[in-house]
């Protein structure tokens, strides 16, 4: 599979043009083997092969990380949550009200060869991202070849 | 699925005028709020450091921009996606005296807060009525 052609050597204008051309190829692909829960749920995921494992990002902005619980439960993953509202912004009258708040969960069921146990979990910009590694039993290895 | 469970939102694309920047634009989703002295406006910019948000209003049209970093996504292939990722742009009409030199814009976890405080002849004011 093709990595994405993004590398900090070229222009940022063609790095993006790529990415969202790839990103649109993988729209809702069936392939892989990954069992989406609740496709058009919030938050919205997009997954990646990141070469030793995979990558779930998810668009979650304006929340406490600590307020984002990540789980793993045999080889299904589990992002929960609960968005709410500046406190600053209840009460008085709305010219707009287009943002979404109240709680949340979505469920990846991922690949057997992965190690949820060693995944990782960061939240930067309002992105949650979560990389999960291959098991060390699915990683290719070198078989030494003893004379005989 | 509970009451107050969360529907994602389609990104909407950015409309109005061509861009020289080519590539996808998105209308980042806002909450605009009246309030006394100011009006507070929220703009979900996921992906968007702060370095990368640009705010500025010229006669009274209030421009919002921001930048996406690919920076993340190098050397990562797409198995499986929900939603894409551009470079936000949205714009507003003012009808509102904003007093310029005040507005404040904070940029946190991916959400852009800009208050815009209004100028002191648009503030609403009570009128004493006197007894004669």
């Amino acid at each position: 599979m093709a990595l994405l052609r993004y590398s900090p050597e070229s222009d940022p204008v063609s790095n993006l043009l790529a990415l969202q051309s790839d990103l649109e190829r993988f729209l809702r692909n069936p392939g892989y083997g990954l069992g989406v829960s609740g496709s058009g749920g919030f938050p919205p995921v997009n997954i990646f092969d990141t070469g030793d494992g995979v990558a779930v990002i998810a668009e979650i902005p304006g929340i406490n990380p600590n307020a984002i619980s990540v789980s793993g439960q045999g080889h299904t993953l589990t992002i929960k949550g609960e968005r709410r509202r500046e406190s600053s912004i209840e009460a008085q009258g709305y010219h707009r009200r287009e943002r979404a708040f109240g709680e949340f969960s979505r469920s990846v069921q991922l690949p057997e060869q992965l190690d949820l146990d060693r995944a990782v979990a960061s939240y930067d910009a309002g992105m949650l991202t979560v990389k999960v590694p291959k098991a060390e039993a699915a990683k290719p290895r070198q078989i030494a070849v003893n004379a005989g | 699925m509970t009451a107050h469970e969360i529907a994602a939102q389609e990104k909407q694309a950015a409309k109005g005028q061509e861009k020289t920047r080519a590539g996808r634009f998105f209308l980042p989703v806002v909450d605009i709020q009246e309030l006394n002295d100011s009006l507070k406006i929220y703009a979900d910019m996921p992906g968007v450091k702060e370095s990368e948000v640009e705010v500025t209003l010229n006669g009274g049209t209030l421009t919002i921009a921001g930048t996406v970093s690919t920076e993340v996504y190098q050397k990562l292939a797409p198995l499986y996606t929900e939603y894409n990722v551009g470079n936000y742009f949205r714009q507003f009409e003012l009808n509102e005296d904003i007093d310029d030199q005040r507005i404040n814009a904070t940029m946190r976890d991916g959400v852009l807060e800009l208050t815009l405080p209004k100028s002191e002849r648009a503030k609403p004011r009570r009128i004493e009525v006197n007894a004669r």
